[in-house]
């Protein structure tokens, strides 16, 4: 209908629409700039010097950036053992979380079997059970398994996601039965219909769990703190934090060195995969 | 031979009563056997038992004289032919076609050359690396039915395969299909509620209504000799005149309760026209007349019903009252049961 207007009247835009339009501009350039803002912040304390992140009013530029800060962030935390660390311990989790939520979520999807609303009804129930109530047990558990200070004391409470099982779940539910028949037809086994038809077919989900995962693992700070003592399993977040504690009160530009040494992975992924994420908000039928 | 034999299939879904009761049904091998009937009457269920995707609450599927009550439907040696098609929206047209053949293990040379036969024959050559989503309509349908065929299977099952196709192609691909069973010699099951797709290519078609087998016969058989008012009704287009035994104005047997006869056997002539003693008249109301250019089909409104009238001829007949002449020995007779008892059974 629009189309046709357009066609009859070329350039005729009505000002009431020129105006929404301006406004869903502004608001998605405010909502931009709420989320620019704090990654600037950081980057633009990372390589100030001591003095310029303690004055008021502060300043938003510098001319004399400070590279320097970083070298001192390598200096004072061994920051490439952390990092294989935090790369261990995300790839970890990462695997085991398709080992357990791609099958758990294909057998809630499509079979029907005794006892399948209650199980995936006590899935979705641990997603409200926070994981400050079960650190506790969970820490006693695993130190009389004598896992403190292993990497999986770190990979295995996170190692299935009730979160995810339910995303891919629906997902999987969203492909025809036909698909799934016509690949049986074709002697398909059930390894094989999850691998070659439903898994393609879910990536954009599945890539967004994967990253979802890995954001949240690799800036977890609370658990690495509570499973590990030693430096030589700690990850990332808990070295960058141990950067606060200085016999010189809090050096900020320094902690921000560290912070962005930690967020430059996470953005590097992101920039790799946004386009797979926008895909899985915006796919709502596979057909 | 038979290739395929349901014995005293039952299917029930649940506690609710069966779709399916106690079905008996040989399909000859090398045939092109036509499950036809009207939507919910469980054609499509009998086709999913023999493929397997769906149990037998009761009884037995054999093919080749084998139970396959045990046998995955990857190994019975069956294709399909789905409704949407079916295609791996994921993979190439070539690995659409390709994915059984791998998966039966068929070697790499031959699955080559087997895929390059088949595109040439459906047509595919040049489609072979897009995806499905890329494809029209009627190519989707091409690549569903060479990824069946290059399985080589014993029994193409298709289930209403031209439904989502515009009308032009499904008549084209209707024409391929006939070819294509001469070629290949399989057995094709087919199931569809169009009873001209059924017609012009079954060499065997079962009628089902409910559940149950209406009448199993070859395509000319079931026109001329219906067993019953249903497939009466349900075979030809327009389908056979069903009216009371009334009007035939006391002219046939005692038990007769209702008469059918074609439309093209019907003849029109002038309200004050008059037809030979061996015919029966019926008087009514030209109320709807269609040119098809080699034909003109009238409707009638008649005290017993309405009527259609198939006429070759050049006579034009325009709208208002007018008379049908129907040839009493191409009357069909129904008795009580609805079963044809025979054609123009006249009084003694």
């Amino acid at each position: 209908m629009t189309a046709i207007q357009n066609k009859l009247h070329p350039r005729q835009i009505k000002p009431a629409k020129m105006v929404s339009t301006l406004l869903r501009w502004c608001l998605n350039a405010f909502i931009a700039l709420l989320f620019f803002i704090p990654f600037y912040w950081m980057f633009i304390t990372s390589v100030k010097t001591l003095g310029q992140t303690l004055i008021t009013p502060p300043t938003f530029w510098t001319w004399d950036p400070q590279w320097n800060n970083f070298a001192v962030v390598f200096q004072k935390v061994d920051i490439w053992g952390m990092l294989g660390n935090s790369l261990i311990v995300t790839a970890g989790t990462l695997i085991c979380q398709c080992l357990t939520v791609i099958p758990a979520a294909y057998a809630f999807a499509r079979y029907q079997f005794k006892g399948a609303k209650v199980l995936f009804g006590i899935t979705l129930a641990t997603m409200m059970i926070p994981s400050q109530l079960i650190f506790l047990p969970v820490y006693l558990m695993f130190s009389r398994w004598g896992m403190i200070n292993t990497y999986w004391s770190l990979i295995l409470p996170s190692a299935s996601s009730a979160f995810a099982i339910f995303m891919l779940r629906q997902t999987f539910k969203q492909v025809s039965e036909e698909l799934l028949e016509a690949a049986r037809l074709d002697k398909a086994g059930e390894l094989k219909i999850i691998t070659r038809i439903m898994l393609p077919l879910a990536r954009p989900t599945v890539v967004t769990l994967a990253m979802l995962t890995f954001i949240s693992i690799w800036n977890d700070y609370f658990w690495p703190l509570v499973m590990t003592t030693k430096a030589d399993v700690r990850t990332l977040p808990v070295g960058i934090a141990s950067l606060r504690m200085t016999e010189s009160g809090v050096n900020y530009q320094i902690m921000m060195a560290g912070n962005v040494i930690l967020v430059i992975p996470v953005l590097v992924v992101f920039f790799f995969a946004q386009k797979q994420i926008i895909k899985a908000f915006t796919y709502t039928g596979v057909k | 031979m038979d290739k395929i034999t349901l014995k005293g299939i039952t299917k029930a879904y649940g506690k609710n009563p069966p779709v399916i009761e106690n079905l008996n049904l040989d399909i000859k091998d090398g045939s092109f056997t036509v499950l036809l009937g009207p939507s919910g009457c469980g054609k499509s269920t009998v086709l999913r038992m023999i493929a397997g995707l769906e149990k037998t609450t009761e009884g037995d599927v054999l093919i080749d004289g084998v139970s396959v009550r045990d046998v995955e439907p990857g190994d019975r040696n069956i294709a399909m032919v789905f409704q949407n098609y079916a295609l791996y929206p994921t993979m190439t047209v070539r690995d659409n076609i390709e994915f059984g053949l791998k998966n039966m293990k068929v070697p790499k040379e031959e699955r080559k050359a087997r895929i390059a036969e088949i595109a040439e024959m459906v047509g595919l050559t040049e489609y072979l690396d897009r995806k499905p989503a890329n494809l029209s309509g009627g190519q989707r349908q091409r690549v569903a039915l060479a990824r069946a065929i290059v399985k080589k299977p014993a029994v193409f099952l298709m289930d209403e395969p031209l439904s989502n196709l515009d009308a032009k192609l499904r008549t084209q691909i209707r024409t391929d299909l006939i070819e294509l069973h001469q070629k290949l010699k399989t057995t094709f099951v087919y199931v569809t509620h169009d009873q001209i797709e059924a017609m012009s290519m079954g060499t065997d078609i079962v009628l089902l209504d409910h559940g149950k087998i209406q009448q199993h016969d070859s395509p000319d058989q079931l026109y001329a000799n219906p067993s019953n008012v249903f497939t009466a009704r349900f075979i030809g287009s327009p389908p056979m005149n069903i009216l009371p035994a009334e009007a035939a104005a006391g002219r046939l047997e005692e038990n007769i309760v209702k008469i059918g006869f074609r439309p093209e056997k019907a003849e029109l002539i002038a309200e004050n026209g008059t037809a030979g003693p061996d015919k029966i008249v019926i008087e009514g109301e030209v109320v709807a007349r269609e040119m098809l250019g080699d034909q003109i089909q009238y409707k009638l409104r008649t005290p017993y019903g309405n009527i259609s009238v198939k006429d070759f001829g050049d006579s034009q007949f325009g709208y208002g009252p007018h008379k049908v002449a129907v040839p009493v020995r191409d009357t069909a007779c129904f008795d009580a049961q609805e079963k044809l008892r025979g054609f123009g059974l006249e009084k003694e």
